[in-house]
């Protein structure tokens, strides 16, 4: 019982005059992938109807040198074109061939076409055509014994390639007519009693699907969304345009803060309005005393694509919470930068508040050590670090496999100015974490933009 | 975060360390260190320990650590016949300065005050802004009477590095600090000047000192002026030089400030005295350590610290931690001699139950549905360009590329952008994204945030028939009640397109076929079938 596939193929072979070809002709002609091609010779040999044969060639392919010579000539042949029969000296040859010259003299004199007497070539011959040039013209012409030469001056490589032919040794008889698909109609009648049922070839490579999937990065976000829940936090969100009041001023960030210039964040036209009179007055007074300036409400009201999540956590803070408070936000920031394998104008953070009673250093560093356990990274270690909102600030390093020590996530305890500009009377902690950078060593990714890759192939062979 | 290069065998053989301990040193003090030769070390510095901007700060920092010295390390200071008469000076008002007489000199000592000057400059002195420092051979200065006023852009000096007299104005033209820092203090055709009384000119801050009072590897006394904005970031610059400079052997003298409110002597070396209580420390950092333990701490920081009671102590402030605020940051200062390594993270209590937003629920259950009905999530960025979009949507006023100068406020541009550059990849291709837009909304920005889903089908050949199918059954399995309703698009086929509608009231989303001359503008070779679903209109009363 023969397939679809297999009847065409020794339809196929029926039109050659030898009922031969080879396979890859075959796979040409009938659309079928190569691979399949084999797995179907195999089964029609199996049957008895073809014979096949493996035969081997070798296929000769010009090199880079090789094509040049092909363009420019042989240099011994240039050699004995300049000479045109008369005597040169060496130094006046250099000028026309440089560093050719001396390939010219070595294979010129191996092949008995000119004298060297000191510095003075004599030419043996008027005229030379090079035979190699030929064969290089037409490749067909290569053959095992005038190949030799043409590798040993590295002008071809060999390769051996296998090819199966097929030949048909017996024609199809069917007597019966097998069922390909089972339908409603063969199943009422009862055909399927009569008839044999096609055998398919199981074993070959099926089609393509394209199969319906989540984004790997997506996903991994969603599990760090999970891990934060799983750990009591709830989720908040906040806006994308954010006036610089909540990214920068709550937060306690001078306002003629190096990170405040116009190259470190995206400004936005047009300003805002702060709502709570009193908040302003308390921020502005938080200013004051911290870095002895005067506050301006005007630069607060300025409107910035937010710069850090904590911008949410600072939307928290001033919509006066009654602690005890477990907050998370994911999110989108901005940042000006120039966008290469490491770096984008627009990564992802999490941002973290608790506001409880008693909630120590200690403690911040214990639900710092449970996040990174939870997202898999089990050893961790902590240092001293800088954040104008935070103290004392710590930075947590992660190990990852392969890499080594990899910087975080940022983190404190919020300062008590902060707390008391809010009308918080309790303690509280936060802490930032990079997710972009994280998520592509632990996904092994070279370069930080395939996390947005707009590769449909990269999505479907991507398998996390 | 500032880096520094500093000759690191300096720091080695005076702490007695092997080469080894150096980077778990700075470690703890917030730095990273990374090689650059075999004699020197790149460390970073944090912004708020202005001190450590030189090695001479570290040494004095890394002593306490190792407590081969405790408490404040103390600094003779004596009195010049120096002064410095501060007139009227409308760009920049205030001007202090000090001496430093007995200094050695190497080429690396002389590199790194260099350096540790423009650190400063930059951090603190806000690129010159705020603050700007000159420094001079004190043995080149003629007069004991140094004068601080503005003069005309007229006026002639040779400039640092020149070689002639030339007027401030061909300075401010000419020179690379003049291009760089020559419009921050001159206004009204004047310039301040530190000037000695004779007239010849010292330095015109913030740009540029003159070649005459040249620093060189045989100066040994220094002569140092800072001007600036703020009187309290003068008077820190210079007592983090001075002090700094003190450190590896130089004597101090104070300069008199002659000005119309009051006279002075400067470096003013002003201390401040803090109260700190234990139970404070120990309720902060979760541990529990006795007073004298605390003091212990505080002096292995380089603070000079008493107990004044079971709970109380006196700490006194040196003139250059210029980062202690408030209580709370002698607090980082003990956790950081404890050592961040010794202090235990507290084993992780569950106090509350967790929640997700409504704006991830719904998006949860949306991803779930798109997926079952055949589509591939992708990815796109929120920024794109002007080019790419209509309507009314949020610009950036400084962009870094052409590419992304605008916030999305729809997902079919970024969608069909996605489908151009997949048009040779394997049909047929189904897609959708969850992600967010900025619309115009009343809130304190003017602007928001607006969730969108949006679907589309690249084939050989698609129907709106195919896409509405799927859409449907996504829709109805959110337990949405909807209907559709003939609309118009600007990027769809008129008589392909429609709302959806929800309630018969609410549009929630937009479904249509992608009109050819859209398709062949964007150089799309295939047609197209998209629908943006407004996904904060489909939370709410639909369970």
């Amino acid at each position: 019982m023969l397939s679809e596939n297999e009847i065409k193929i020794v339809e196929y072979l029926k039109t050659k005059p030898d009922r031969t070809a080879s396979a890859e002709e075959i796979s040409k002609a009938l659309s079928i992938p190569i691979s399949s091609i084999y797995s179907l010779a195999q089964l029609l040999k199996e049957k008895g109807y073809v014979r096949t044969e493996e035969k081997k060639v070798t296929k000769y392919e010009l090199t880079e040198e090789g094509k040049l010579r092909l363009q420019n000539g042989m240099p011994e042949e240039r050699l004995i074109k300049i000479l045109n029969g008369q005597n040169k000296k060496i130094s006046e040859l250099r000028e026309v061939l440089g560093e050719e010259l001396e390939i010219a003299l070595g294979w010129a004199r191996r092949k008995n076409l000119i004298k060297i007497d000191k510095d003075t070539i004599t030419p043996l011959v008027n005229d030379y055509h090079s035979p190699e040039l030929d064969l290089l013209r037409d490749p067909s012409k290569i053959d095992n014994e005038n190949s030799k030469q043409l590798i040993s001056r590295k002008l071809i490589t060999a390769k051996q390639e296998t090819f199966l032919l097929l030949t048909l040794v017996q024609d199809v008889v069917e007597t019966t007519k097998a069922i390909t698909y089972i339908t409603p109609e063969i199943l009422r009648s009862g055909e399927w009693k009569k008839s044999p049922i096609k055998e398919y070839n199981v074993e070959a490579e099926p089609p393509f699907y394209p199969l319906a999937k989540k984004h790997f990065f997506k996903e991994f976000l969603e599990r760090l969304r999970d891990v934060m829940i799983e750990l009591g936090f709830t989720e908040v969100n906040g806006n994308y345009v954010e006036l610089e009041f909540y990214n920068f001023d709550l937060l306690f960030q001078a306002q003629d803060h190096p990170a405040r210039e116009i190259h470190d964040s995206f400004m936005i036209e047009g300003k805002g309005e702060i709502r709570d009179e009193e908040l302003i007055e308390r921020v502005k007074e938080m200013h004051k005393k911290g870095w002895k300036y005067e506050w301006d409400e005007n630069v607060a009201l300025r409107l910035v694509l937010r710069s850090q999540t904590t911008a949410v956590t600072s939307r928290v803070l001033s919509s006066k919470p009654k602690p005890p408070i477990r907050t998370f936000t994911i999110g989108k920031v901005f940042r000006p930068d120039s966008i290469d394998a490491t770096h984008l104008i627009e990564f992802h953070q999490l941002d973290g508040l608790v506001i409880e009673d008693g909630f120590t250093f200690r403690d911040l560093l214990g639900v710092l050590k449970e996040i990174f356990y939870q997202i898999g990274i089990k050893e961790i270690k902590f240092k001293p670090a800088y954040f104008p909102f935070t103290e004392p600030s710590v930075e947590v390093y992660g190990k990852i496999e392969g890499l080594g020590w990899v910087e975080m996530s940022g983190a404190g305890l919020l300062r008590p100015e902060i707390l008391q500009a809010v009308g918080i009377n309790s303690d509280a902690g936060a802490w930032g974490i990079g997710i972009d950078r994280l998520a592509m060593l632990l996904f092994g990714l070279k370069d930080i933009r395939l996390l947005y890759a707009n590769s449909i192939e990269f999505l479907r062979t991507f398998t996390g | 975060m500032v880096t520094i290069v500093v000759y690191k065998w300096d720091i080695i053989n005076q702490l007695k360390i092997k080469e080894s301990e150096l980077e778990e040193l700075l470690f703890n003090l917030k730095s990273e260190v990374k090689p650059v030769d075999q004699d020197h070390v790149e460390i970073e510095i944090n912004n708020d320990r202005p001190d450590l901007l030189a090695s001479s700060g570290i040494i004095r920092a890394i002593k306490g650590l190792k407590k081969l010295e405790l408490g404040e390390a103390k600094y003779e200071v004596k009195k010049s016949e120096y002064t410095l008469s501060v007139e009227n000076v409308d760009t920049r008002p205030y001007a202090i300065a000090g001496i430093i007489r007995g200094i050695k000199f190497d080429e690396d000592k002389l590199k790194e005050l260099i350096q540790f000057q423009e650190k400063l400059h930059i951090t603190i002195g806000r690129k010159r802004k705020k603050v700007a420092i000159g420094i001079h051979d004190l043995d080149k200065i003629t007069s004991k009477n140094i004068v601080y006023k503005e003069i005309p852009l007229n006026y002639k000096f040779i400039p640092l590095n020149g070689n002639k007299e030339i007027t401030v104005k061909e300075v401010l033209e000419s020179t690379d600090q003049g291009k760089q820092y020559g419009n921050i203090s001159v206004k009204n055709g004047k310039t301040p000047a530190i000037m000695e009384d004779d007239g010849s000119i010292l330095s015109i801050p913030p740009v540029i000192n003159s070649e005459k009072t040249r620093i060189e590897l045989t100066t040994k006394n220094l002569f140092i002026d800072v001007t600036g904005t703020s009187l309290d970031a003068v008077i820190s610059t210079l007592d983090l030089l001075t002090t700094n400079l003190a450190e590896i052997g130089g004597k101090i003298e104070q300069v008199k400030v002659l000005s119309a409110q009051q006279d002075f002597w400067s470096p003013l070396l002003k201390h401040t005295t803090m109260r700190i209580y234990s139970d404070y420390v120990n309720k902060k950092l979760g541990v529990n350590l006795p007073t004298s333990q605390i003091v212990e701490y505080l002096r292995m920081a380089r603070f000079d610290a008493d107990s004044m009671s079971k709970n109380e102590i006196e700490v006194i402030i040196p003139p250059y931690r210029v980062d202690i605020i408030s209580q709370i940051d002698l607090v980082e200062d003990i956790a950081m001699m404890i050592g961040y390594q010794n202090l235990e993270p507290s084993t992780y209590k569950l106090s509350k139950i967790g929640n997700t937003s409504e704006k991830t629920l719904i998006s949860r259950k949306l991803r779930d549905l798109s997926v079952g009905a055949g589509f591939t999530e992708i990815f796109t960025f929120v920024l794109t360009s002007d080019r790419e979009i209509q309507g009314d949507y949020v610009k950036i006023l400084n962009p870094v590329t052409v590419d992304y100068t605008v916030i999305r406020n729809s997902l079919i541009p970024t969608t069909l952008y996605f489908l151009k550059q997949n048009q040779h990849s394997r049909m047929p291709i189904l897609v959708f994204e969850i992600g967010d837009v900025v619309i115009r909304g009343n809130t304190d920005t003017g602007y928001k945030n607006s969730t969108r889903a949006v679907y589309a089908i690249m084939d050989s050949k698609v129907s709106f028939e195919e896409l509405q199918a799927r859409i449907h059954q996504i829709l109805y399995n959110l337990k949405i009640n909807f209907s559709y309703r003939k609309s118009e698009h600007h990027l769809l086929i008129k008589g392909r397109t429609a709302e959806i509608i929800r309630d018969n009231s609410e549009v929630i989303g937009i479904i249509g076929e992608v009109h050819p001359e859209v398709l062949e503008k964007l150089g799309i070779e295939y047609p197209i079938v998209i629908s943006e679903i407004y996904v904060d209109k489909l939370s709410g009363d639909n369970e």
